[in-house]
């Protein structure tokens, strides 16, 4: 047997994902996730080009939201285990928002190899208003028990 | 005044470049996200572990970037301003875990450009994946990105 912080045996169709809240956004995070991954689109930074731009204020990476998500999958089934994950930025992040990142299981299937399996997960985030900020999809591979 | 995108980069691909992950970024990256998990940031786990190292978030091929064949040389490509774009969409498909001092080869592509009207305006969308591969020649990691053009 392999160690799993979740086997597929512990997960079917329809049950929820443990929610992840994190601390609200905050400029010096925007800063560090510029730093952190290189984008600098000043956008996120520089709240009178962010007004010139017609966005009416700096707003949070899609990325740095999308780092969210994926971190609420890996808490739940542990790192290494997502094969694919998808996000659609539905609605902007601003400062002082709290993300809150939520899912449900869709469909669990045999994997290719082994005694795996495959699991579907829907994903998204929304906000402390309770508007979704983040749509998202991802798959990840579960082992057995046996 | 409406502004256009230049179709013709549509089906662009973009030189390859190499990235060398470095251990310090894995972990800065993480911490950027608030991801405190032993597997990105101690190197003691890391060597304990199933992938005998840390590995990388799974978002980290985000930092993949070349200016030569980045967001901005692509904006250069389209003739758009970087006050004009969001991120519509992003997707990655992993393949094998990315590992700090690995030498990954990246490749972009335009895959696609259309336009669409939404409740903001018309929009412009471009669609570009990046394939990343090892020094087997393995893929690693597949990234598909929509940037949106506000026209």
């Amino acid at each position: 047997m392999r160690y799993a912080k979740v086997h597929a045996e512990d997960v079917q169709p329809g049950d929820p994902m443990p929610p992840l809240v994190k601390p609200p956004i905050q400029q010096i995070q925007l800063t560090r996730y510029a730093g952190a991954s290189g984008d600098f689109n000043p956008i996120h930074q520089d709240d009178a080009f962010a007004r010139a731009a017609g966005m009416g204020g700096v707003f949070a990476h899609g990325m740095l939201s999308m780092g969210f998500v994926a971190q609420s999958v890996t808490d739940w089934v542990g790192v290494g285990r997502i094969r694919k994950i998808s996000a659609r930025f539905a609605a902007l992040v601003r400062l002082g928002d709290v993300i809150t990142c939520r899912g449900t299981v869709l469909e669990k299937r045999p994997a290719k190899s082994g005694h795996d399996h495959d699991v579907d997960l829907e994903l998204w985030a929304e906000n402390q208003k309770g508007e979704k900020v983040v749509t998202g999809r991802a798959t990840v591979t579960l082992p057995s028990r046996g | 005044m409406a502004i256009g995108v230049n179709m013709d980069v549509k089906g662009k691909e973009y030189a390859p470049f190499v990235v060398t992950v470095e251990r310090g970024k894995i972990k800065e990256f993480a911490r950027a996200i608030g991801d405190l998990s032993p597997f990105y940031l101690d190197d003691a786990v890391g060597r304990a572990s199933e992938w005998g190292d840390i590995i990388a978030p799974p978002t980290f091929p985000t930092t993949f970037r070349d200016e030569h064949a980045d967001t901005g040389a692509m904006l250069k490509d389209l003739g758009v301003d970087i006050s004009r774009i969001l991120h519509g969409e992003q997707e990655f498909e992993h393949h094998k875990p990315i590992r700090p001092g690995e030498t990954y080869l990246c490749q972009s592509r335009i895959t696609d450009i259309y336009e669409k009207t939404g409740r903001s305006g018309p929009m412009a969308f471009v669609v570009r994946e990046m394939a990343v591969v090892d020094g087997d020649n393995e893929i690693v990691c597949l990234v598909r990105q929509i940037t949106v053009v506000r026209l």
